[in-house]
């Protein structure tokens, strides 16, 4: 019974069989959630059929100013210099600048694209080239405005950390594809999260569930790579040995677990190969890594992307990038110029590429940052600061692409300062909601039982943002 | 929602679509793996066991204790309440619930929950017997239960309860386990690391009928078992040694961590382990120890990113406290009512809030810790600076000593301005902030400091004519880092920034000609502060502990007694001064600060030296001349190396009772949202634990230590059953009641109710001592059984309800570390003190979360200490242990996940510090004496404690050949994996065949 049963998890799972996927056949009554390593990695089905199967969610971390990126406010540019009437700001409390801070004006020339005519700013010519593909909100609003807290609110709901994250919440609801890498992937281009493992936690969901962080420097994955001198041949026969030894254990105690850690080292095998085929860029061709602007060697966003792309063609169900960088306290020309060099190019090369090959409808792009910039100057002769924007968390603008977005259209629309939503105004847990639609979810159903009650992503909260769906 | 034509009455039954979000679980009891016993029909149906959970799970989001979210004023969790709709014949309930009528039917079709069809014939039997409520089990206080009698009664009761049960079942207990596999187990379970081959055969040849419960004993006395259980209990209490969020700096709180394992070691009562924890600052006469102990709820986090509102995460820090008080000694989800009245169990939104109000009254503040070591050497070293100082006193003992000192004073006499000091008559220190006088003059600034603050200070009787005010910043050991300032997170601990001072007569400013600062810091200047710009201004000297003051000259001599000064204080962290005093001076011409302290410029401002001086005169005047003039530069650069020598003192957070004349207000939060206080709140425990009162009843805690000292009363009902209940669950994996921080309704009923009552009975009558719990239960025939299992009893029990084997648990995170340098021989027994940065893969450290991490390997034996004292960092917890299901720190966890993934095996396989310690294991083996079976025997008890199988000897020497072999034809290879020394070939073959070893299933699981 045990061996069938491990044979049959070993072809068909890819993964572990546990004691109750084991009991699951022997006792119907068995209860998955009792189960340490039940199946819970295998395909499932989710409520509906969504039309991604995958999320590449380029995480602009730090907040970019959506007031020089994609909200154009010529009004900012007449009142530079003034503050802002009392009666907008209403009691909002700012991380540095004071309520009564003047205005700035845009700081980039702006023109309309693609037959959309998407109004986008001079520094994103790349996204230019793409604008019939996405779908821009510009009126996306947070309850948070501070980095860590606002950064957790939008990967798990909730500005504290604790809560399973997006990436958790779709592995758990729809299991994982692939029998090599892992299904939830996090990269960032390296300047440090806020936050940190709080935004790729599981939470409370079962800890199998966590983003597998993929790294710049050494292995991707830590300790994917076998020490020096273990070779391949010594790395099999160990394998070999374990596995014979367990199942010696099995026959003497019983305990299928021990069944589910030999299915673990069997992944672990395969993981050691499937890791360094993958992140191996020099197999891409030069049109390819010039469409990116990616080099196979040196760890940036654009190689970022690009493995991306990579990880979903394999199978990889989430993948997060973070791009750290956008904290345009001071400077927020020179800031917003810089990361739109390092990551305009790439983000429009990914959806462009995905498009070619045809990856696109099943595959949701998400861009954007955990709040916006204020219209406000900020200045600071104690911190060296000038001509920058603090933290705006009442309106800013993302873009998704693909996964039955619909393409083409600009939604959402504030007002001439760009303070406040006047139309089409979407939460951060209207975006959560959206996002776990196109994956086939319904955001009210996706739950997990923990301390005494149902939690979901969207806490008590989000509404499928219904005019962005194709 | 459908449009109802029944009448108002039933359409106030309709449930929100909100309700019990989709994907509920059935209730727990009919979830269950196992059979329970037999229902007979003709049984009613209990309602504890078989009525509540349905109600609970299908119908109390809308008809349950939330007010806010009832439905038709129908709530079905009180006889009271639902009386109406149960009457026996034609009752409502059944009606609506057996209804097939879209708009009669309960629940209603828009919430998506529904009832199964066994559901509606039990709450139909239920209510066809009589519809009988019963209180929930763990809100009544347990009573004894009587020992089941048995054919063969068993010595320890724990056995006699679990085989009657099992008995139920036709079951019985499985035999025991073999030696090897206990001795393993005990120790696990109760030190946390594995015993050596010499510790096995000690007690595998003792025959004598108390080996074992030697055994045990010699456990339970070993400091080891502080450090495991230590463990345990941190994760509870969310301890590590970073402030989490975006920056995650270094804490010190090391030496809480360190008070859990003597409390451990020293068996305290479990009610003063409580006690102290969550109020051993309000015991009189606290001792340090005490103290220490309160940072258990001093664990929560601190965001220190820029910009933040400090009174904002404040309050989150006081809802975790809330939520962990509750899951910890009350096992109730209480941080569910943090929003709302709880959904499910009976506390109510304003309930929530009175618990708050307990836990929301303290200050917290950083404690220095005595140690007679650091002590005794810091004494050695002050000692020899009193003697390098006693030097000006020989200065003086000469002529030419007294004419040097009278020269100075002259000079300096010149410079010094007569200042008044001055009692502010009437002092606000805005919403948060209480403004005190002390008999110096000084002003002391108590409460919580916030982004902004305003100073608003009534001078009255001044002096004709004054010219310049002083702001001093003083220092103050109750001010972080001493002080001046109320800094305490982001900017340097006890830093300030004056931003704007102003001088008001008739609410109109007065002008300032000029203003000057002691200490140059940049462009933190005193004339900042008059720049009318909010984040400049002046900010002392900017090193804590160290005071300065700022004098502003006024335009015009003030002609007006009375004045108002106001001192806002204003920055992207909170930075007001703690502690200040503020002089006036009527002196002609500019006036400028200076370094001079002001007792000394007291002095010399005198207008005529006395002859005879006051006493102390002369003290104050020669230490500040020896503090200043060149003649004894020497000298001074001498004390101060000694001074940087002087080791620092520890220090860690604690808890400290806000005074009686300045509490903090609680109020309840609409939605539980920071920025939504409502009405004012007054401390106290939510009734439902507290009923029923009689009138000689103790009235409800209203304190922190009542609270502390209720949740250890025979009062309340659920501490003791929690606390036996993790610990059943901390050895044998699962808890008697499953849900370990939820006895509430939604949680899981208990398997064996009478053990669970007794145990926890028993604890607390044998002193609330947790040795003598984990004796009771490790010498129990239940714990002591094999935990082989067959297809049959798998299938019959998958999850062990009933206990008719031993569990069979992965260990935790820290054990499997710790399992291995134990087998190698290189864990260090080292106890207590700051963390240690065991080696960790370099993409972990290099790729920090916020930057570069800050991770210096330790060397030598703090390499290898025990996981437990592995500096835990919330944004980036050590690789191994997070891989392994351990903590981050960032909120309580009453339940380690028990995953078995790739990445594990990853780990095992490839880290670091495993193939370490294969390498150590290889030297070990090598150096065995015997053929390569023997070896094989020996690595395998270092390993796995057991004898290997005549197989598995075979299996692994054959290993070993083969690789030893291949070794051979490639020495270089071989010498990467054994690493450094001679005999590199046969040592690489071993550390081949130890990782082996070390990646068995067995090796990271207690059987």
């Amino acid at each position: 019974m045990l061996d069938v049963t491990r044979r049959h998890f070993f072809r068909d799972c890819g993964y572990g069989v546990g004691k109750a996927a084991l009991a699951s056949l022997l006792c119907a009554n068995a209860r998955a959630a009792e189960a340490p390593q039940a199946n819970l990695l295998a395909p499932k089905k989710p409520h509906f059929a969504g039309k991604a199967k995958a999320v590449i969610h380029l995480f602009m971390t730090g907040a970019p100013s959506q007031l020089d990126l994609f909200d154009y406010k010529p009004e900012l540019a007449k009142l530079e210099g003034k503050p802002l009437p009392p009666e907008v700001i209403k009691g909002q409390r700012y991380a540095f600048i004071r309520p009564e801070a003047a205005v700035l004006g845009p700081r980039f020339k702006f023109a309309k694209h693609g037959k959309s005519g998407a109004e986008l700013s001079e520094v994103l010519p790349h996204l230019a080239t793409i604008a019939d593909d996405v779908c821009i909100l510009k009126a996306v609003h947070t309850d948070q405005f501070n980095h860590a807290p606002a950064q957790i609110f939008f990967n798990t709901g909730f500005s504290q950390p604790g809560r399973p994250s997006m990436g958790s919440w779709i592995v758990y609801g729809l299991g994982c594809e692939t029998k090599e890498l892992p299904a939830f992937v996090v990269m960032s281009t390296g300047g440090g999260i806020s936050g940190g493992a709080a935004n790729w936690s599981s939470g409370f969901l079962p800890t199998i569930y966590t983003g597998t962080r993929f790294r710049n420097q050494g292995d991707p994955i830590l300790n994917v790579s076998s020490p020096g001198g273990i070779d391949a041949e010594l790395q099999k026969d160990t394998l070999d040995l374990i596995a014979d030894l367990n199942r010696k254990r099995l026959t003497a105690v019983g305990d299928p677990e021990i069944a589910t850690r030999t299915a673990a080292y069997e992944m672990a095998g395969r993981l050691q190969t499937a890791a360094p085929e993958l992140t191996d860029l020099k197999k891409e061709d030069k049109e390819t890594l010039a469409l990116y602007g990616a080099d196979p060697d040196k760890p940036n966003f654009a190689r970022s992307c690009l493995l991306a792309r990579r990880m979903v063609e394999r199978g990889v169900r989430f993948v997060t990038i973070y791009h750290e960088g956008w904290d345009a306290h001071s400077d927020v020309t020179g800031n917003s110029r810089n990361n739109c060099k390092a990551t305009d190019q790439a983000s429009a090369a990914l959806v462009r590429d995905l498009k070619r090959k045809g990856m696109l409808d099943s595959t949701l792009v998400v861009w954007g940052g955990e709040f916006g910039r204020t219209p406000m100057v900020e200045t600071n002769p104690v911190l060296g600061r000038s001509l920058g924007r603090d933290h705006h968390p009442q309106a800013y603008a993302i873009w998704m692409a693909g996964g039955g977005i619909k393409p083409g259209i600009t939604l959402g629309k504030t007002d001439e300062l760009g303070f406040h939503p006047v139309e089409g105004a979407v939460h951060v847990h209207d975006v959560q909601a959206t996002i776990l639609n196109q994956l086939g979810f319904d955001h009210e159903k996706l739950t997990f039982k923990h301390a005494g009650r149902d939690f979901r992503l969207t806490d008590v909260f989000g509404k499928v943002i219904k005019p962005a769906l194709a | 929602m459908p449009r109802l034509y029944l009448s108002p009455r039933y359409t106030l039954l309709i449930c929100a679509a909100l309700a019990c979000a989709a994907l509920p679980g059935l209730p727990r009891d009919a979830r269950d793996g196992i059979p329970t016993p037999a229902t007979n029909k003709a049984d009613a149906p209990d309602f504890n066991r078989d009525v509540r959970p349905i109600l609970a799970a299908r119908c109390f989001k809308c008809h349950g204790p939330d007010e806010g979210a009832r439905k038709g004023k129908l709530r079905l969790d009180t006889r009271d309440g639902a009386g109406h709709v149960l009457g026996k014949a034609n009752s409502e309930l059944v009606l609506r619930i057996s209804s097939t009528e879209p708009g009669t039917v309960m629940p209603p079709p828009a919430t998506k929950v529904t009832l199964t069809a066994k559901e509606k014939e039990t709450l139909a039997a239920w209510v066809a017997s009589g519809a009988k409520y019963d209180a929930h089990w763990s809100f009544v206080a347990p009573k004894r239960p009587e020992i089941p009698k048995l054919k063969a009664q068993p010595a320890n009761p724990i056995d006699a309860f679990v085989t009657a049960r099992l008995q139920k079942e036709a079951l019985s207990l499985s035999s025991e386990a073999d030696k090897y596999t206990l001795v393993r187990r005990v120790y696990l379970d109760l030190i946390g690391v594995p015993p050596t081959p010499e510790e096995v055969d000690a007690f595998v040849k003792d025959k004598g009928a108390d080996a074992y419960e030697k055994l045990v004993d010699k456990l339970l006395a070993s400091p080891q078992y502080g450090e495991r259980w230590a463990r345990k209990w941190l994760d509870l209490a969310r301890y590590a040694d970073t402030n989490g969020y975006e920056k995650d700096r270094r804490r010190s709180v090391w030496p809480y961590r360190d008070w859990v394992i003597n409390a451990l070691n020293a068996n305290m009562p479990y009610d003063q382990f409580t006690i102290e924890q969550l109020a051993g600052d309000m015991l009189p006469n606290a001792t340090v120890a005490q103290k220490v102990a309160t940072g258990f709820h001093r664990n929560t986090m601190l965001n220190e990113e820029g910009g933040i509102d400090p009174l904002e995460f404040r309050y989150h820090a006081v809802t975790d406290r809330t939520a962990v008080t509750g899951t910890v000694w009350l096992g109730l989800t209480v941080g569910c009512a943090q929003c709302h009245t709880h959904k499910f169990d009976p506390i109510s939104h304003t309930e929530y809030f009175r618990l708050f109000a307990l836990l929301n009254n303290a200050a917290e503040p950083d404690l220095t810790v005595p140690s007679p070591e650091l002590e005794k050497r810091r004494a050695g070293i002050e000692a020899q600076i009193v003697k390098l100082e006693a030097a000006v006193g020989d200065r003086l003992r000469d002529k030419k000593g007294i004419e040097s000192l009278a020269a100075w004073v002259a000079t300096e006499r010149k410079k010094a301005v007569k200042w008044a000091s001055l009692k502010p008559t009437n002092m606000d220190g805005g919403p948060a902030t209480k403004l005190a006088i002390r008999p110096d003059g000084s002003v002391f600034a108590s409460g919580d400091a916030q982004k902004r603050d305003l100073y608003t200070l009534t001078l009255s009787d001044l002096p004709a004519g004054v010219t310049a005010v002083r702001v001093e910043a003083l220092v103050d050991p109750a001010l972080p880092a001493g002080g001046p300032g109320r800094a305490y997170y982001e900017g340097p601990k006890g830093d300030f920034l004056l931003s704007e001072f102003a001088l008001k007569v008739d609410g109109k400013p007065v002008a300032v000609a000029s203003a000057s600062e002691a200490h140059p810091r940049g462009n933190l200047t005193a004339k900042a502060a008059l720049d009318g710009h909010p984040h400049t201004g002046w900010g002392g000297s900017g090193q804590p502990g160290k005071a300065s003051n700022a004098v502003f000259n006024l335009a015009k001599p003030l002609t007006t007694k009375t004045a108002t000064l106001e001192l806002l204080f204003e920055r992207h962290y909170a930075a007001s001064l703690g502690c200040f005093r503020v002089c006036v001076t009527t002196a002609e011409g500019e006036v400028k600060a200076h370094a001079i302290p002001a007792e000394v410029e007291e002095v010399l401002a005198r207008d005529a030296m006395p002859l005879v001086p006051n006493p102390g005169e002369p003290e104050v005047l020669a230490r500040y001349w020896f503090a200043t003039a060149p003649e004894f530069k020497a000298q001074r650069d001498e004390i101060a190396k000694l001074r940087a020598q002087l080791p620092a003192m520890s220090e860690t957070l604690v808890m400290q009772e806000r005074p009686a004349d300045n509490p903090r207000p609680t109020f309840r939060h609409h939605r539980g949202e920071f920025l939504q206080p409502k009405e004012e709140v007054k401390p106290s425990v939510p009734a439902i634990l507290t009923q029923p009162r009689g009138a000689d009843a103790p009235r409800s805690p209203s304190n922190r230590l009542e609270f502390a000292k209720w949740l250890v009363s025979a009062e309340n009902p659920l501490t003791a059953r929690v606390t036996v209940n993790r610990h059943w669950h901390a050895l044998f994996g699962r808890g008697l009641v499953r849900t370990l921080d939820d006895f509430g309704y939604q949680g899981e009923l208990p398997s064996h109710p009478e053990l669970l009552d007794w145990l926890a009975l028993e604890f607390v009558e044998r002193g609330w001592s947790v040795k003598k719990l984990h004796k009771l239960i490790v010498t129990s025939a239940t714990y002591k059984q094999s935990s082989r299992v067959t297809p049959e009893l798998l299938a019959r029990d998958p999850e062990n309800k009933l206990l008719a084997r031993g569990p069979r648990m992965r260990l935790e995170a820290e054990q499997i570390r710790d399992s291995a340098l134990k087998a190698a021989g290189l864990l260090s027994p080292k106890m207590y003190g700051p963390s240690v940065f065991p080696p960790q893969p370099p993409g972990v450290t290099t790729e920090g979360t916020y930057g570069k991490l800050d991770w210096q390997v330790s060397t030598g034996e703090d390499r290898y200490r025990r996981g437990l004292y592995t500096f835990a960092k919330r944004t980036a917890p050590y690789a191994m242990f997070g891989t392994f299901d351990g903590p981050s720190g960032e909120a309580c966890t009453a339940k380690r996940e028990v995953s078995n993934t790739a990445l594990q095996a990853l780990t095992m396989l490839n880290d670091a510090v495993l193939l370490e310690v294969a390498q150590a294991l290889a030297k070990r083996t090598a150096a065995h004496d015997g053929k390569t079976a023997d070896r094989v025997a020996f690595l395998f008890r270092l390993c796995l404690v057991r004898q290997a199988a005549a197989d598995e000897l075979a299996s692994v020497s054959k290993f070993y050949d083969a690789q030893r072999e291949r070794f051979a034809r490639d020495p270089e290879r071989a010498a990467k994996v054994a690493g450094a020394g001679d005999g590199a070939v046969e040592r690489a073959a071993w550390a081949a065949t130890a990782r082996a070893i070390l990646n068995l299933d067995e090796f990271v699981t207690r059987e």
